[in-house]
């Protein structure tokens, strides 16, 4: 089944591009880290994070962030932070 | 009443100097027309596509439904924060390198020259058009709801007045106007959204601030706090699926042609930095604490509902103006002018781009890409400037006829539609098996698919649409477009040097040669 979508000879990604980033360790591991924070981001919502707590109250940070706004800020953070590293010390087009 | 005409007729007036600035130093080749001669740098860049994404919608629809079913909507911001890093990061080097090669000036031009097909160009014009047109004539109408809510006069003249500034931009200005007049539109309407946010809740709110509004929500509306939010609405199937959806902001056509006019590959680099910290760290949570804290610790749910009666709406439009509500009975009339100028800047900008997209994809695409392939660069140019006159009043046609809530058309409608070109555009730029014929079939079947879902309804129920419109058609589409690209013969050799290679090669080259 995979080799029926996966042009195997199109060495080492299943996508002919974005080689720069598929064809070097730094790259795929910063693909990977993407894939999993969205993944988590997901898993995160569908165990009702973003609910009310065990207590049955809302759940604030400071006081006013609520946790739809704290998971949010967190996931682009963690992007922020994946990209600065990767962009300006590893990618090839830099 | 005097004071409000003479700061929007001289605020109209600007804009329309700026246009007619543009027309002038202009080259007046279709290069310089439709791509801005490819001369936009990082900073324009940023500010051109963030307040073309960020329409009257930030100020009426994400609030209003904020206010009306709770936070969880916001995961479409979260969503589209990576879908828009996405494109600059992973499309956007390819598509601009492409274009600037092979002097492609539409992404539809692109796909039709990557897939060898006159037919696909047509139908992903056709599809693009119907979906983008709709959604620009919303954005006239939205102003003319605040006109009416400021000034007590027919909503018709705030929506023709912002369709003249729409008109005279575009055709006279060409995109690299329409983005220098984003910078000035954007500071009009992020100084309208924070300054109106910091002076409603220090007058409102002297006692804490934001602590002090959640505390009031937490007494009045708790369910405003936390997910599912009042109602129920966002289980986390409905929170996942709007986040899914948010990430298929990488598929707007108006935020794809921006990666086109760029001026060189070290934007690519930079671009995304600028939409996380300004984007996605802060723009964006603006309305996000109008809509979700503000709004509904300063207008209670009743309070609304009785206007909602007195107006003869439904609950959810007077939702959608809620912040502008919350303004004009909080703050001096003076500044909810300003604050309506906001409201057309974020209007303008975003349907100025989308006006652009929509004449480039008409004139390049429909009419000499299949009608009369033989037309000059002159030739092109004038179409582009005049079928901007068509577009608009064909949108505000089509826009009259659809009076629903304006949050749920941009999700539920547009942002399908616009993804329904994703599988050929991330397949024809990032796989090289990809066929033609994959790609009309992936596209059809998505796009009829979409349109009978949202038109069959049983007993109130779309039967069709499962979790949310954009989810079973682009499944649809992208398994179609698979299957038929491997049952089908492999593009030539020629398209697959021209389209992977020879791009390789000038994206090292231009990084070799700084």
């Amino acid at each position: 089944m995979v080799a029926f979508f996966v042009d195997l000879s199109a060495k080492p990604s299943i996508l002919y591009t974005m080689t720069e980033m598929t064809r070097h360790t730094a790259g795929r591991i910063y693909l990977l880290a993407l894939l999993l924070s969205i993944i988590g981001f997901i898993a995160f919502l569908a165990i009702g994070g973003t609910g009310v707590s065990a207590s049955g109250e809302p759940v604030l940070l400071f006081g006013w962030m609520t946790m739809p706004l704290v998971l949010g800020v967190a996931f682009v953070g963690f992007w922020l932070i994946s990209y600065v590293i990767y962009f300006f010390f590893f990618w090839p087009y830099r | 009443m005097g004071f409000t005409l003479a700061v929007l007729g001289s605020f109209g007036a600007v804009i329309i100097l700026m246009a007619a600035y543009g027309y002038r130093i202009s080259a007046k080749t279709a290069e310089d027309f439709m791509l801005g001669g490819r001369t936009i740098g990082v900073v324009v860049m940023f500010f051109f596509v963030l307040f073309a994404i960020s329409s009257a919608w930030t100020f009426y629809g994400f609030p209003g439904l904020l206010y009306t079913k709770g936070p969880g909507y916001v995961m479409f911001i979260w969503g589209s924060v990576a879908g828009f890093a996405g494109l600059y990061m992973f499309l956007g080097p390819r598509l601009w390198a492409l274009a600037k090669i092979n002097r492609f000036l539409s992404p539809v031009e692109v796909l039709g020259e990557r897939y060898e097909s006159k037919a696909l160009r047509l139908i992903l014009s056709a599809s693009i058009l119907a979906f983008i047109v709709p959604y620009i004539g919303i954005q006239p109408l939205g102003v003319g709801a605040g006109f009416e809510a400021l000034t007590g006069l027919p909503a018709i003249y705030g929506a023709i007045y912002t369709a003249l500034i729409l008109i005279v931009l575009v055709l006279l200005g060409g995109m690299r106007i329409v983005a220098w007049v984003n910078i000035f539109l954007g500071v009009v309407y992020m100084s309208a959204l924070l300054g109106s946010l910091v002076w409603v809740v220090s007058v409102l709110f002297p006692d804490g601030g934001l602590v002090q509004a959640a505390r009031i929500v937490a007494e009045t509306r708790p369910d405003m706090l936390s997910d599912p939010g009042p109602g129920g609405t966002y289980t986390p199937i409905v929170l996942g699926g709007t986040f899914v959806v948010g990430i298929l902001a990488f598929s707007w056509p108006h935020v794809a042609i921006g990666c086109m006019t760029a001026r060189d590959k070290s934007l690519f680099k930079w671009f995304p930095l600028l939409v996380f910290i300004f984007g996605g760290l802060f723009f964006y949570i603006l309305p996000f604490i109008w809509g979700s804290l503000v709004a509904p610790a300063a207008m209670p749910l009743a309070d609304l509902e009785a206007l909602a009666a007195g107006n003869g709406v439904e609950l959810q439009v007077e939702a959608d103006r809620v912040v502008q509500t919350v303004i004009k009975r909080t703050l001096p009339e003076w500044f909810g002018v300003f604050v309506l100028l906001g409201v057309i800047a974020a209007a303008v900008s975003t349907a100025a781009v989308q006006l652009m997209t929509s004449s480039v994809i008409l004139s390049r695409d429909v009419i000499q890409g299949i009608l009369k392939p033989d037309a000059s660069d002159r030739q092109i140019t004038r179409w582009a400037r005049w079928s901007v006159v068509i577009i608009v009043l064909l949108s505000l046609g089509v826009s009259a006829l659809n009076t629903g809530a304006m949050a749920l058309y941009l999700t539920d409608v547009s942002v399908p539609g616009f993804a329904q070109w994703a599988p050929a555009l991330v397949g024809g730029l990032l796989w090289r098996r990809g066929t033609k014929q994959g790609a009309i079939a992936g596209t059809v079947t998505g796009v009829v698919y979409l349109v009978l879902s949202l038109l069959i309804v049983v007993d109130g129920n779309r039967i069709l649409v499962v979790g949310h419109p954009v989810i079973p058609s682009l499944l649809l589409n992208t398994i179609v477009y698979l299957v038929v690209s491997k049952l089908t013969p492999r593009p030539r050799e020629e398209i697959e040097s021209q389209f992977f290679h020879e791009v390789d090669a000038y994206l090292q080259a231009e990084t070799s040669g700084r």
